[in-house]
């Protein structure tokens, strides 16, 4: 049984996903931080992430909507930053890479996701002050054995 | 006044006032500028200021492919009238000969034919470039009474100038070269407080621009 | 702002107008060529957004201040005073439909620098009381917080413990003796933190000390943008401070084009005095270490990318050729828009246009301009090196349905880099 407990076994053994087995990952990822995002757009294109055996229409039109969604959330420049928004702006993002297809995103879409979903919860951090984005890491370790031991 | 005391007059006492308010004119605004002065640039520089500046006052003359194709009308007509206007100011033999008499040195004229067709393409210029003005949605938004009033003044040296030449028959010669000499004094009386100090100021302008880019490595 | 009035905003002017300011009034003929070079005219074929249209009441200053003909007419009731209202009409010319990108300066017949009077005109406007709230509130907030979007030393040591934990790297705070002080932008902190990740792990490959200041971290100068000069002094003094205490090398300005332009080129000026420290846009550094060859990149990206230029950082602030050498180590299909480097076109959104709510569908209709540029060479990927550019090229594709991914210099770079024992090749 294959287990993932650090940073770089996590890392190599995304990189050796293909496209689909990668967006499946992603998605994981997204649905555990789904709650930081306020935009029901989000859970949405997840669920679409999420799926097996589906269009690239409907894939690309779910990325499509997933884009609008970090847009509309991002902090605007020289606003009061609200940090509890911006960690939905991060869902929104991995969302976004979770939906990209393969070759685009640097570090490929399923690193890009973690990432993005580990920023939210920092966010979520600074508002609450706990350190979050630690835990965050170990549960997307977890998600990943869980995922590949399925 | 007769016709001897107009010719006296406006070859005499008019255009030594004409050309003193030039110059003085002239002096004056290039001196309201220097003296507002430049703060030293303190910050570490990249490039040459001065190399930056020099090179900007000649290749600005110039645009770029790009621009040069957006603005085709403007850039060509503008080119058009500014050659023509200098051609005939200084390469038309009895203009060489005046300036030689205020300067003491001169230069060889182009033939008159020559100078005949740069005045008649010149006048075209100008007035397509009139036309342009009133009907280019920019350029009528910008334009003041200041602009046309130029305009007209600019005009009138070279429309009388070819007039006289010609002989054309509406009036005796010596009073058709009359009207062309006042028709430049008010052009240099008006000079001063119009946007023909760019004649002279273009050069500080474009040293200005050239020299704050070149500080900072760029080529403007 | 407190203790604006009609009669500062004057005195402002006044005093905004030097040498080059007068000449290049004298010099403007009304051709129209800068209202082609601006994208805020051509794409709205709006004549009021002519660059020169948008420095009027600080001419009609001039001209009743500093011309003879103009202080007669003046003395002699004949002249039109500069009034608050019509300051009021001017506010949206001069901050919602202005980058200060300086593509008009470029252009010019005369030589007019219009963007360098735009900078001038603010001081004015902002001294009378005529400049757009979002801007007043992000300077507010710049001074008392120490960035304009209020982010605090803790949301930043939050990020920077985040990304430690990711990156395996530390980020050092606070280290005197580093060869270079980062700076970022608050916009980088909440939208794109992993640029602190990029530079961590670039530098590590490079073998350079760095650090980031706990007393200066924000690389935004607000008060550049709303032409507050007092603020902007203030703002780049703490920098000063901070380099100063932590006896740096080089101060490296992040990607963000104003805080460049800001730092780089007005911050000494600002001050009074010149630094004694040197100061670099991340990408001048990244490309020092390239041909000292200390970074090492493997791989490359296959799509068609093109670079935009941020404008406060080539065509105002110098850095061109360094970002197409850094893409070429990591790109094998990298196309240039039609009018590129110091010509390029701006996004839209920089000097203070994106803090301005007023400004935003004005700024989504000039995006044209970028659309049409990205269309004539297919572009599959954009590059850029400002946060604020990314940020809103992204909004300014999204609206227009272009499936472009945006992504930064730095965090290409980093992405490349080669692990050790593995150069070159893929």
């Amino acid at each position: 049984m294959t287990q993932i407990t650090n940073e770089t076994e996590f890392r190599r053994v995304l990189d050796g996903l293909d496209a689909e087995r990668q967006r499946a990952v992603a998605a994981q990822f997204v649905k555990h931080i789904l709650p930081l995002c306020d935009d029901e757009r989000i859970a949405r294109v997840t669920d679409v992430a999420a799926s097996e055996d589906v269009s690239e229409d409907r894939l690309a039109e779910a990325l499509r909507t997933a884009k609008a969604t970090m847009t509309d959330c991002h902090a605007r420049c020289g606003a009061e930053g609200d940090w509890k928004a911006q960690a939905g702006y991060f869902v929104a993002r991995a969302a976004v890479a979770a939906l990209t297809p393969a070759g685009q995103l640097p570090g490929g879409l399923a690193w890009q996701a973690a990432m993005s979903s580990r920023m939210a919860k920092t966010c979520e951090s600074i508002v609450t002050g706990e350190d979050l984005a630690g835990r965050e890491s170990t549960e997307q370790y977890r998600i990943l054995t869980d995922y590949l031991n399925s | 006044m007769t016709e001897t005391e107009l010719l006296l007059w406006v070859r005499g006492p008019a255009l030594q006032v004409a050309t003193v308010i030039f110059l003085v004119g002239v002096a004056v605004r290039l001196l309201e500028i220097l003296v507002l002065g430049r703060k030293v640039d303190l910050a570490e520089a990249r490039g040459s200021a001065v190399a930056g500046g020099l090179r900007t006052i000649v290749m600005r003359s110039f645009a770029d492919r790009a621009t040069l194709q957006r603005n085709a009308f403007t850039e060509v007509t503008g080119w058009i009238f500014h050659i023509g206007f200098f051609v005939t100011l200084l390469f038309y033999a009895p203009h060489i000969l005046m300036f030689n008499s205020v300067l003491g040195f001169s230069w060889p004229a182009l033939p008159t034919p020559v100078i005949d067709a740069t005045a008649v393409v010149t006048m075209i210029a100008l007035v397509v470039v009139l036309i342009h003005r009133v009907a280019n949605r920019v350029m009528r938004f910008l334009s003041r009474f200041q602009d046309y009033l130029v305009w007209l003044l600019t005009l009138l040296p070279i429309v009388t100038g070819y007039i006289a030449f010609h002989r054309v028959e509406i009036a005796p010669p010596p009073l058709l070269i009359d009207i062309h000499i006042i028709s430049v004094e008010l052009f240099l009386i008006v000079f001063p407080f119009t946007k023909l100090m760019h004649a002279f100021t273009l050069f500080m302008s474009r040293y200005y621009n050239g020299a704050i880019a070149g500080y900072r490595g760029v080529k403007s | 702002m407190s203790g604006a009035t009609l009669e500062r905003g004057i005195h402002a002017f006044k005093e905004a107008i030097d040498a080059p300011v007068a000449s290049f009034f004298s010099s403007c003929v009304r051709c129209g060529l800068c209202a082609h070079a601006c994208l805020f005219y051509t794409e709205t074929e709006d004549p009021k957004y002519t660059p020169i249209h948008k420095l009027e009441p600080l001419r009609r200053v001039w001209q009743h201040e500093y011309t003879f003909w103009g202080r007669y007419a003046k003395a002699f009731g004949l002249s039109k005073p500069v009034t608050d209202e019509e300051l009021g009409e001017w506010e949206s010319l001069v901050y919602d439909s202005c980058t200060m990108c300086g593509r008009c300066s470029m252009v010019c017949p005369v030589g007019n620098d219009i963007a360098y009077m735009i900078r001038r005109m603010r001081e004015g406007m902002a001294a009378s009381g005529h400049a757009p709230e979002g801007l007043i509130g992000a300077s507010q907030r710049a001074v008392t917080i120490g960035s304009p979007m209020g982010v605090k030393l803790p949301a930043l040591q939050a990020q920077i413990r985040h990304l430690e934990q990711d990156t395996g790297l530390s980020i050092p705070v606070d280290v005197e003796g580093a060869e270079y002080m980062c700076l970022l932008s608050s916009m980088e902190i909440m939208n794109f933190p992993e640029y602190i990740g990029a530079i961590a792990k670039i530098f590590k490959q490079a073998n350079v000390t760095w650090t980031i200041s706990s007393e200066a971290f924000e690389a935004t100068n607000s008060g550049v943008q709303i032409g507050v000069s007092d603020i902007a002094a203030e703002l780049v003094q703490r920098v000063v401070n901070a380099a100063e205490k932590l006896k740096v090398k080089a101060v490296i300005s992040p990607e963000c084009g104003h805080a460049y332009f800001a730092i780089r080129w007005e911050g000494p000026n600002l001050i009074g005095k010149p630094f004694n420290f040197k100061v670099l846009h991340i990408m001048e550094l990244m490309d020092q270490l390239r041909e000292e060859g200390r970074l090492k990149t493997t791989g490359k990206e296959t799509q068609r990318l093109t670079y935009h230029d941020p404008c406060q950082i080539t065509r105002r602030g110098g850095v061109v050729e360094q970002p197409r050498n850094l893409l070429r180590m990591v790109a094998e299909n990298l196309v240039e828009m039609p009018e590129h480097g110091t010509m390029n076109w701006c996004c839209g959104a920089g000097g203070g246009v994106s803090s301005n709510e007023r400004a935003d569908a004005l700024r989504l209709k000039v995006f044209s301009r970028k659309k049409a540029q990205l269309d004539a060479i297919q572009a599959e990927g954009l590059v850029t090196a400002c946060s604020n550019c990314r940020i809103y090229l992204e909004e300014g594709l999204e609206e227009n349905n272009m499936d472009i991914p945006v992504t930064s210099l730095t965090e290409t770079i980093a992405e490349h880099l080669a692990d050790e024992g593995q150069t070159g090749a893929q």
